[in-house]
């Protein structure tokens, strides 16, 4: 039994803001204090003075799979550069950059007081690799979206106008990959790039080759689809025409398109773009109108891709923009094509601030934190590594709740960020408890994950102690405790333990009837048999699966 | 007096002394230089159980001493002082340096002033492969700083180089000037196949007698007696480099390429009308 006694709790989804008390922890979850005043933990950690918070979740970040592998060998200069992590009692050796090693992502999400992720874009012909790698990244619980917005099957059977046929391919597909949820990436787009010579689709309305369908359909489909299988988080957007200046309207049209299902876009910033095609000098935040949209929409939320400058690495389902983006910096470049499922695109990025694109990019982020009213609704993310590392997220904390801090960031930017958005006329600066929402609570409760992001009776003991400081980088980057269902990982901000954490799942119900249909197409048009494609749960560390409400609309 | 770290190991498997250069050791006695840690294969060992010591470290010399051709990245990331190595030299020497001077009596290795960044390196014998080469997944090789190799050398030597001078007496292998970006590399024994590869600019002179097929992607310009040529010659024989006074009076053939990269480099080789 382990006794956190003394600290300052932040803990919004149970209505605690920066209340002093205790918490106890016995096997890996929270439980009452015990009533009889003879009970003693066996460990006690002193938070006097301290701030604790439910563990971090990062419920966007590209972690595992083939792409951050292509990614990791890409990059091997910049590997060079970078701290390198030394094997120990404790730890393994590894190679940080913008695509950490396995082991090494594990420990350094620990080391921020993160305790759980989500790889956001997984073909699932990759579903078995990608589970291996969970097991070889320690710390966190894990789980992954499923690429289904460019799969053939999904995209005949919205064609064919069969809801029954997608609902139940849906469910076998995610169950058959252990994913947790669908992504949407560039639907329909990045089949029009794996059939046309650089092609894309320019809109939601543009017809898809060989399926006759629109984007606007497969949108609507799949999100039907997701909300009628009462997944946790029925699908995740990652919009059409990512980037393009002038995007915004498409963002906008997407939010429309999901006709009140409940949906999560992602990565917005890189979606909010005004201004004329091609032209730099008309490019401009659009944050306004979406926002404002998203404020009046309860069955939207959204996480923010915040660009931080310095050098990453582009890593997307969305192939035509890693070919866009490739030529843009004349970079290596990746680009992969995943049978009848998925696309993929790679490539190294540099982002400056004296940059009038980049500078944008960060601003309009900031838009994005500043904008959206409920904090319930957004979520931190820089897309890791696409906008920036993951370890950027001490620093986006300090932009949030220090106004002056992200100004003097503003005078070393191109100026014209000032006048084209909206951020540098806002005063509003994040609490704790913001923080505490934006970062843990509610990532959350948009994924549905009852047992996370708060410290109540029950839920996964994942705790983050930190020391006050003045300095909200400083204190939110060396948390001096950390602790995962019960065992502490950090301590005295030292890695003690590596615990391997879970691998979170769903397996909806679906008419096993149908399954013969999809085994026919599959035997038809994979490289794989039918029968081997499914990834058994020996694959899978510690498997938790999160349980589907059927046709019972969650609410946000 | 120079230190002199004499080499005593008798291992198969490499020795790494990366950090043992002479700014770092200056102010350091002997007994804690013999304590530095350096790495035998994957563990670290203190540099005493495969070197004895002896001299001062003071003026700025470390001489290694004995056959060093398992003992990598000497003078790796060195800014200033001299290094000799009596003897052939491992991997890496001179990776990454800024300035400064290596001295080899004997063989080196591959990857001899992989991205450097300046600084002088002499190899009085022959060196591997990749010499002042970028290593794999950078965008540029050695950026500036003299590499002189006497004898012969392996391939890609001058891989994605941005600047500096690589100078080879003897034989160079396949793809010298891979990708090369700007710099000049003077190899004066034969060379192997695909000099210049995707090269953007800059200067190869190939000087040997039996001149290589170029890509279908060079052009033949001219033949001149370049100006530029003779005082780069000179300068070579002025650092200690050996160069017959016949290539300072001949006539070259010039090739402009890769053209599929633009055009502007060129190679330079003996001309066959002398």
């Amino acid at each position: 039994m382990l006794k956190i006694s003394g600290g300052t709790i932040y803990d919004p989804a149970n209505g605690i803001d920066g209340k002093v008390g205790d918490l106890w922890i016995s096997e890996g979850r929270f439980i009452e204090a015990p009533t009889d005043r003879a009970t003693r933990p066996t460990q006690t950690i002193d938070a006097t003075g301290m701030v604790v918070m439910p563990g971090g979740i990062d419920m966007h970040c590209h972690i595992a799979g083939p792409k951050v592998n292509v990614a990791r060998k890409m990059r091997p200069e910049e590997k060079r550069a970078d701290t390198k992590i030394h094997r120990t009692a404790t730890t393994h050796s590894g190679t940080m950059g913008s695509a950490p090693s396995t082991f090494a992502t594990g420990y350094t999400y620990a080391g921020l007081g993160y305790t759980t992720a989500f790889d956001a874009a997984i073909p699932p012909l990759d579903a078995r690799h990608v589970h291996e790698e969970f097991e070889d990244t320690p710390c966190l619980d894990k789980g992954f979206f499923v690429l289904v917005g460019n799969n053939h099957y999904a995209m005949q059977s919205i064609h064919d106008g069969e809801p029954d046929r997608l609902d139940a391919f849906l469910a076998w597909l995610l169950g058959a990959a252990k994913g947790y949820a669908p992504k949407l990436v560039n639907p329909g787009g990045v089949e029009v790039w794996k059939q046309q010579q650089g092609g894309n689709v320019s809109g939601l309305d543009t017809e898809v080759d060989h399926f006759s369908i629109t984007p606007r359909q497969i949108i609507r489909g799949i999100a039907a689809a997701g909300n009628r299988l009462g997944l946790p988080h029925p699908v995740h957007i990652h919009c059409n025409n990512l980037g393009m200046p002038g995007n915004w309207e498409t963002t906008l049209e997407t939010m429309k398109a999901l006709e009140g299902n409940r949906g999560h876009l992602t990565h917005i910033q890189f979606h909010s773009y005004g201004g004329g095609e091609g032209d730099e000098n008309t490019f401009n935040s659009k944050v306004a109108p979406l926002a404002d949209y998203v404020n009046g929409h309860d069955n939207l939320t959204i996480d923010v891709g915040q660009v931080m400058f310095g050098e990453t690495t582009s890593m997307t389902g969305d192939g035509p923009l890693g070919y866009f983006l490739a030529n843009v910096y004349g970079s290596k470049w990746f680009s992969g094509d995943t049978e009848m499922e998925a696309g993929c695109g790679i490539a190294p990025i540099k982002y400056r601030n004296k940059s009038l694109v980049h500078s944008l990019q960060w601003g309009i982020g900031l838009d994005w934190y500043l904008m959206v009213n409920d904090p319930w609704k957004v979520v931190m993310s820089t897309d890791h590594p696409n906008g920036a590392s993951f370890r950027a997220y001490p620093k986006i904390v300090r932009m949030l709740m220090d106004r002056t801090f992200r100004n003097d960031m503003l005078k070393e930017c191109h100026p014209a960020v000032r006048s084209r958005c909206h951020f540098p006329d806002i005063d509003r600066e994040y609490s704790l408890g913001e923080i505490a929402i934006i970062t843990r609570a509610g990532p959350a409760r948009i994924l549905g994950l009852t047992n996370k992001g708060h410290l109540g009776v029950g839920a996964d003991a994942d705790v983050t102690i930190y020391v006050p400081h003045e300095n909200k980088e400083t204190m939110f980057e060396l948390p001096r405790y950390v602790i995962k269902q019960g065992e502490v990982v950090v301590e005295d901000t030292e890695l003690r333990a590596t615990p391997s954490g879970s691998t979170l799942h769903v397996e909806p119900e679906y008419d096993p009837e149908r399954e013969s249909d999809i085994a026919e197409w599959f035997e038809k048009f994979y490289s794989i048999r039918f029968r081997n494609y499914p990834v058994g749960n020996g694959y899978l560390e510690a498997p938790q699966k999160i349980d589907c409400r059927p046709n019972n609309r969650h609410s946000n | 007096m120079a230190l002199t770290l004499t080499y005593t190991g008798q291992t198969a498997i490499p020795v790494e002394v990366e950090g043992l250069l002479p700014a770092a050791l200056c102010d350091t006695s002997v007994k804690e230089i013999e304590l530095f840690e350096i790495f035998h294969g994957n563990r670290k060992s203190p540099l005493g159980e495969f070197f004895r010591v002896s001299g001062s470290p003071d003026d700025g010399e470390v001489i290694f001493d004995g056959d060093l051709s398992g003992v990598h990245w000497i003078g790796a990331g060195m800014d200033s002082g001299t290094i000799r190595v009596v003897g052939d030299a491992g991997r890496h020497i001179g990776s990454q340096m800024t300035g400064g001077e290596i001295y080899v009596e004997g063989n080196a290795g591959d990857w001899v002033g992989g991205e450097m960044h300046g600084g002088f390196i002499h190899i009085k014998g022959s060196a591997g492969h990749l010499i002042g080469a970028a290593y794999r997944g950078s965008a540029r090789g050695m950026t500036a700083g003299t590499i002189l190799i006497d004898e012969d050398v392996g391939n890609e030597i001058g891989h994605s180089m941005r600047r500096g001078m690589l100078a080879v007496g003897g034989h160079c292998g396949d793809m010298v000037g891979f990708n090369m970006i700007a710099g000049n590399i003077f190899v004066f024994g034969n060379s192997g196949i695909r000099p210049g590869a995707a090269m953007r600019r800059g200067t190869i002179g190939l000087f040997g007698h039996d001149p290589p097929s170029l890509l279908p992607t060079f052009c033949r310009a001219t033949t001149f007696d370049p100006l530029y040529l003779q005082i780069a010659l000179r300068k070579l024989r002025l650092r200690g480099f050996s160069v017959d006074t016949e290539f300072l009076t001949r006539s070259y053939d010039l090739y402009h390429g890769d053209l599929i990269e633009g055009g502007r480099g060129e190679i330079i080789v003996r001309s066959r009308d002398c």
